[in-house]
């Protein structure tokens, strides 16, 4: 039987930044996944936000965390360019209602203590000149920014490697086991691990696996797409999002727009378990952009995708350790707002799998804190 | 939103067969095609094909194309141009790029006949301008009326590569080689031959190292390979050419199958990632078929009939053909596949060294290396043979399906026997007359006339002549080997051109009686210059 | 398929062509591919994600076939065994403003 100190079930972001750091740390490190290729959930579908306004302020401090202490040199970290901009997020609206929205979240965030605030049109425009006349007002948070999901992801995975963890792809974790009461064995489809500690890190199938020592997590799996423009001359470099959230997105380093966006039918479209694509979404988030910012009508896209958000039913993630089953920690349920987190919660796990005490407070993202709300 | 009773994807030879067979039938039809013009590559294709009457056997591509076309629009198809399918979604929904928009269609049965695209090999220099696809020289030349370069170098010898060698030549273009990584020649030994009798060089075992230039193609070198393809230094040959044209393969063009969530085969036998099929087309998702070279590589004639067969059965699963009907002429359809998929160049026979005929007559081993059968080679086939006065001499030494020669003979001169692949050869006692119906019939332009003597030490030969500007009577030149050489003076005594032999010129030229077997191409004076 | 990433495909020594591109749309080179493989990426999903090889415009109609060739040499499987990119739409490049005008699609009145 092959063991090690930690097993990661899951190599997405999460599960590679938590193998890289638990291995930087000394410990002998076994990565599982069911999917062939690394990354294959969320952390490669996503938008590349690495931003901190937006969000619920229960992950503030992480957001705000990972944007002062870790995002600026993970690059030289990793040795690879994640391409990691901090040029600002502007969140925009057009109407009363935008506003309302968007100055009760700017009002929360900046109450935590971020540099978040509201601007009007002539603002936006002097910061973006490319958005429409008729964007009345946004929040800015200069801090925020943008990085490539694709590249961070592969570099964790390789800087992982390159110290020593193991990787197993294409193997399906079937369940966890404990050993005189405290988490021993991971059961795959190939073989069975022991370790001292597991980590399961594997979006909504997450939920499986915890289920196997009877923990649930309550969320569901939603499936978002997005779409990715042919290289443009470079036009602006912050990253957008709107008050109705209606697309997201930025334009990379290597000149396309990546955005994302919806139909309206995210939680009843038709799913077949491969991540379809549906016809009407991509014409509507293509309509949502261009009402934003109307000199993009011409930019040929080249390629639709759709992913998996592990929603939490809070819609803020679980992370930390199961108390009931000693050794177990968790990280899912990120709905969404998992990548701009990810070296930070990956610093974190690894910390929980040393029996290290977390850098950062993580009582809010405890696993029962599902109550009935009556 | 607009539905039909059947989506048909790629107006080529394979859709538009199934759109016929499904009109026909009463169905609703409509065919997108991304292109300006119908037919896929079919409109491309200016030689005459090969088979049986049955697979439309020497009649030219582009007339197939035109056939389709109006049996199309007589069975009441749709046909939507520049009409790109942008994707295949759930529940039988295509979206269609139309004009400045998109267009979202439903089909109870989707027919995918989306073709292939053009592989490509790399060496130094093999993104310059000046490195081209095969077809894509090919639609320069015959839809577009523009000639790719002036002289070119061609990398492939399977029939892409040896038809598209020919039709540049056609076109005014120098070929000034045929350059192949494999030891022996891919395609039909006939249309190599066509090639090599102009002058061509065959480079087997070879492949480009280098192309040439700064900011187009001014040159290529090619050297030897080994038998594990690694090059053999020292063995370095330049040209000075301005285009290499690659005929190395196609790959399907599946991807819509794939989106559509069609089980696919990555095995690699299709040329490509192909969707998983029955016999009629028909993919892991009811109602979803695919034909043509998308579910596989083969060719033109072969795809029709699974156009054909998909059609057939998509009217059967909704109803619009009963199912005992629709299956004995679905039947029909096997039949004539099968009979397609016969010879040497069947697809079970792929990558095999085939040694002996059916006949049990060795294979020329030279024209697998040099493109073009020896003299001392021709002798033992059984359509080259010496009689008294004109005869035709058929110069057809593989088993491959086609047997037009046996039909244009209205003397029965000419018989093909019992199988359909097997060689021509001449019947004894029957007279031919020369009306040249059989040379102007062979695809594989492998057919011709010669009286051996003529008297006066002369004998003549009338050889299948598809260039301009044609020989006048009376021109002096050379008589060309098989090989493209000079062997003789040759002086033109006849040129018969004819609606019957559709665009094919025969021309009859004198020569030294002993070169009665050995002439196979004329040359005028002076033309020696240009190449 | 189960891919071990702690194989090891020893070091990636120089090869000739390995400044030939192999994907023309984002000019992407044998070398960069090769030394991915050398670091853990075994499939071409991988692959084109990290160097983009394949998300051109022509989204690895022409590269996808040589990209897999190089892979599999490196790790010293069968081609066959680097399963090809996801299709996605569109399938050919198309403007923003051409796709968000739908005909009968999910627009709103």
């Amino acid at each position: 039987m092959k063991s090690a100190d930690v097993i990661i079930c899951g190599a997405g972001i999460i599960g590679c930044a938590a193998a890289y750091y638990t291995a930087k740390a000394g410990r002998s490190v076994i990565v599982i996944d069911a999917d062939e290729i690394i990354g294959n959930g969320g952390s490669s579908r996503n938008g590349g936000g690495v931003r901190q306004s937006g969000r619920d302020v229960r992950e503030l401090p992480l957001a705000m965390y990972g944007v002062q202490n870790m995002w600026p040199t993970l690059s030289q970290e990793l040795g690879v360019d994640v391409e990691y901009h901090q040029d600002g997020n502007l969140r925009l609206g057009r109407n009363d209602r935008h506003k309302e929205i968007l100055e009760g979240l700017t009002q929360k965030a900046a109450g935590a203590g971020l540099d978040v605030k509201m601007i009007d049109g002539d603002q936006v425009r002097a910061i973006n000149p490319y958005l429409a006349e008729d964007v009345t007002c946004a929040s800015w948070c200069p801090t925020d920014g943008h990085a490539n999901p694709l590249k961070a992801t592969m570099a964790f995975f390789m800087a992982a490697r390159r110290l020593g963890a193991v990787f197993y792809s294409g193997e399906k974790v079937l369940g966890l086991k404990k050993e005189r009461g405290v988490l021993r064995y991971v059961v795959t489809d190939h073989d069975t691990y022991s370790a001292e500690k597991v980590i399961v890190a594997c979006g909504y199938e997450s939920r499986q696996i915890l289920q196997t020592v009877s923990i649930d997590v309550p969320m569901t799996k939603d499936l978002i797409e997005c779409l990715v423009t042919e290289m443009e001359p470079k036009m602006f470099p912050q990253m957008l999002g709107t008050a109705d959230a209606d697309f997201y997105g930025h334009q990379t380093n290597h000149g396309s727009f990546v955005f994302g966006g919806e139909s309206g039918y995210e939680n009843q479209n038709l799913d077949f378990n491969c991540m379809t694509t549906h016809s009407i979404t991509a014409p509507a988030i293509c309509r949502g952009i261009m009402k934003w910012i109307p000199r993009l009508g011409n930019a040929k896209i080249v390629r639709t995708w759709s992913g998996y958000e592990d929603a939490s039913a809070d819609r803020v993630p679980v992370i930390g350790p199961i108390d009931e089953v000693p050794g177990l920690i968790a990280a899912c349920g990120f709905t969404g707002h998992g990548f701009g987190i990810s070296p930070v919660v990956g610093q974190i796990l690894s910390q929980l799998a040393c029996d290290e005490k977390p850098m950062l407070d993580i009582s809010e993202f405890r696993y029962d804190r599902f109550k009935a709300c009556v | 939103m607009k539905r039909y009773d059947l989506i048909i994807i790629g107006a080529g030879p394979s859709g538009l067969s199934a759109a016929i067979e499904a009109g026909k039938r009463g169905m609703s039809v409509i065919v997108f095609d991304e292109n300006e013009r119908p037919g896929g590559q079919l409109f491309k294709q200016i030689h005459k094909f090969f088979g049986s009457k049955e697979h439309k056997a020497k009649i030219r591509g582009f007339v197939i194309g035109q056939q389709l076309l109006d049996e199309a629009a007589k069975a009441g198809v749709e046909v939507r141009l520049s009409a790109t399918v942008i994707g295949m979604y759930p529940q039988h929904e295509v979206v269609v790029k139309i004009g400045q928009g998109v267009e979202h269609f439903k089909g109870d049965a989707i027919i995918v006949a989306t073709g292939a695209a053009e592989n490509m090999v790399t060496f130094d220099g093999w993104t310059l301008p000046g490195v081209i696809g095969a077809g894509a020289a090919q639609t320069m030349m015959n839809l577009h009326g523009i000639r790719p370069g002036k002289r070119i170098l061609m990398l492939g010898s399977g029939n892409v590569g040896l038809v598209v060698a020919f039709q540049l030549m056609q076109a005014g273009c120098q070929v000034e080689a045929l350059v192949d990584a494999a030891p022996r020649v891919g395609g039909y030994g006939v249309h190599a031959s066509k090639v090599a009798r102009t002058g061509v060089p065959f480079y087997l075992s070879h492949t480009i190292k280098k192309a040439e230039g700064t900011d187009h193609v001014t040159g290529a070198t090619i050297a030897q390979v080994d038998s594990h393809f690694q090059f053999i230094p020292g063995t370095e040959k330049h040209f000075d050419v301005d285009t290499i044209c690659l005929a190395v393969g196609l790959s399907p063009m599946s991807q819509l199958l794939k989106m559509a969530g069609c089980q696919m085969d990555n095995s690699g036998k299709g040329g490509g990632q192909i969707p998983v099929v029955d016999e009629s087309g028909a993919t892991s998702v009811p109602g979803i078929y695919a034909v043509g070279d998308v579910a596989g590589i083969e060719e033109a004639s072969s795809a029709m009939i699974e156009g054909r067969m998909a059609g057939i059965k998509a009217a059967e699963y909704l109803g619009f053909e009963a199912q005992e009907s629709g299956d004995a002429e679905f039947e029909k359809n096997v039949q004539a596949l099968d009979g397609l998929r016969q010879g040497m160049f069947a697809p079970q026979n792929r990558g095999k060294k085939i040694e002996l005929t059916e006949e049990g007559i060795p294979v020329s081993e030279n024209l697998l290396t040099h493109g073009f059968v020896a003299d001392d080679e021709i002798g033992r086939f059984p359509g080259v043979t010496h009689r008294a006065g004109v005869h035709p001499v058929m110069e057809c030494t593989q088993n491959i399906p086609c047997n037009p020669c046996q039909d244009a003979c209205k003397n029965g001169c000419i018989s093909i026997g019992k199988n359909i692949t097997n060689l021509p050869f001449v019947v004894e006692g029957k007279k031919c007359i020369d009306c040249g119906m059989c040379v102007a019939s062979c695809s594989g332009q492998a057919v011709f006339l010669v009286d051996e003597d003529t008297g006066g030490g002369h004998a003549q030969v009338t050889l299948p002549y598809e260039f301009l500007p044609l020989p006048k009577k009376g021109d002096m030149g050379k008589g060309l080997s098989r090989s493209g050489r000079p062997i003789c003076d040759a002086k033109v005594v006849r040129v018969r051109t004819g609606k019957a032999f559709d665009h094919t010129a025969l021309v009859t030229i004198e020569v030294p009686a002993d070169m009665a077997m050995k002439a196979r191409f004329f040359r005028a004076d002076g033309e020696e210059d240009a190449r | 398929m189960r891919l071990d990433r702690s194989i090891d495909l020893g070091p990636c020594l120089p090869k000739e062509g390995d400044d030939q591109i192999i994907c023309r749309c984002e000019e992407v080179t044998q070398g960069e591919i090769r030394q991915a493989v050398h670091a853990g990426m075994f499939t071409l999903a991988e692959v084109r994600r990290y160097l983009r090889c394949g998300m051109g415009l022509c989204q690895g109609q022409t590269c996808g076939k040589l990209v897999a060739r190089i892979m599999a040499g490196e790790m010293k499987v069968p081609v066959s065994q680097i399963a090809p990119a996801s299709s996605r739409s569109p399938m050919r490049p198309i403007a923003m403003q051409v796709w968000a005008d739908e005909k009968e699609g999910g627009r709103p009145e």
